[in-house]
């Protein structure tokens, strides 16, 4: 009965998802600013496909096409918006 | 109601099939609004005026028990679905209790925090990034009121009519919307607080 209410694919999926947020944590060490954002990006963005494909189950419909061309937009709008604003505003693009 | 018994209930029927791809779309438009919250914070991070900064206000213990909580509950949401899948109600509706319980304890965290930040004098006009820290982390603190709502709401929908094509799809729609709300603690997590740590 345990073993059928955990399967070993979503317990595998919690326990990747728990180290990576303690991966992310290794930020807080001594090391150069590029490293550390590289490895948020990475941890981060592992860690969002593991709920995405294994917990949402993005991939199992028969329409699966549909829902990854969907999200696969929806970031491309959202990453133009922030790398755009930053362009912009932050890293002078303007001047 | 054309109803195809090789697939799990939620996708049974075509309107189901519809209303799930439909809230995927959803899904896209809040990444985009968050994307624009994210945006906001990013160019006035450092605009804290005369108030404290991220690095001055944040603590990790509160943070790293919220990031535990909510992928815990991500986790539990997701073995209700699974159970729900195997046709065992009652697993299912515990899963989502359980899920419910470790959201209000994630929300109650929050709270506490904000409560800190305003006792420390960071208040929602002290700065442009009080302004922007504060709609941030609210939207997404008001995604999970939300949810748990709504999650009260399916349970009550599953005690009432048991499993059927109706609550499967309404339970799974909501995993989807709680497992987002995941993925959104993430990016907050890592590039909110671990950045303004660091």
């Amino acid at each position: 009965m345990l073993k059928q209410l955990f399967p070993i694919k979503h317990v595998a999926g919690y326990i990747s998802s728990l180290v990576l947020s303690a991966v992310a944590l290794v930020v807080l060490l001594d090391m150069p600013f590029a490293s550390k954002m590289a490895i948020l990006v990475v941890t981060a963005v592992l860690q969002a496909s593991v709920q995405l494909v294994l917990f949402m189950h993005a991939g199992e419909s028969e329409d699966k096409k549909s829902v990854y061309i969907n999200i696969a937009y929806a970031l491309f709008v959202g990453l133009v918006t922030i790398f755009g604003t930053l362009f912009i505003f932050v890293w002078g693009w303007y001047s | 109601m054309k109803i195809d018994a090789t697939q799990p209930l939620e996708y049974g029927t075509e309107e189901n099939r519809n209303r799930i791809f439909g809230f995927w779309l959803f899904l896209g438009a809040e990444i985009a609004l968050f994307a624009t919250l994210f945006t906001v914070y990013f160019v006035l991070v450092n605009r804290y005026a005369s108030g404290p900064s991220g690095a001055e206000i944040f603590e990790l213990t509160p943070v790293l028990l919220e990031t535990f909580l909510l992928l815990t509950s991500s986790f539990t949401i997701g073995l209700a679905i699974h159970a729900m899948r195997l046709g065992l109600k009652k697993q299912t509706m515990m899963f989502i209790v359980i899920t419910l319980l470790l959201g209000a304890a994630f929300l109650g965290i929050e709270i506490y925090e904000f409560f800190t930040y305003v006792h420390e004098g960071l208040t929602l006009s002290t700065s442009a990034f009080a302004s922007s820290l504060f709609t941030l982390l609210g939207t997404h603190g008001a995604h999970v009121a939300f949810g748990l709502l709504w999650g009260s709401v399916i349970l009550i929908q599953l005690k009432k009519h048991g499993l059927d094509h109706s609550t499967a799809n309404k339970s799974f729609i909501f995993s989807l919307y709680w497992h987002f709300l995941d993925v959104v603690w993430i990016f907050i997590f890592s590039f909110v607080y671990l950045k303004g740590l660091m």
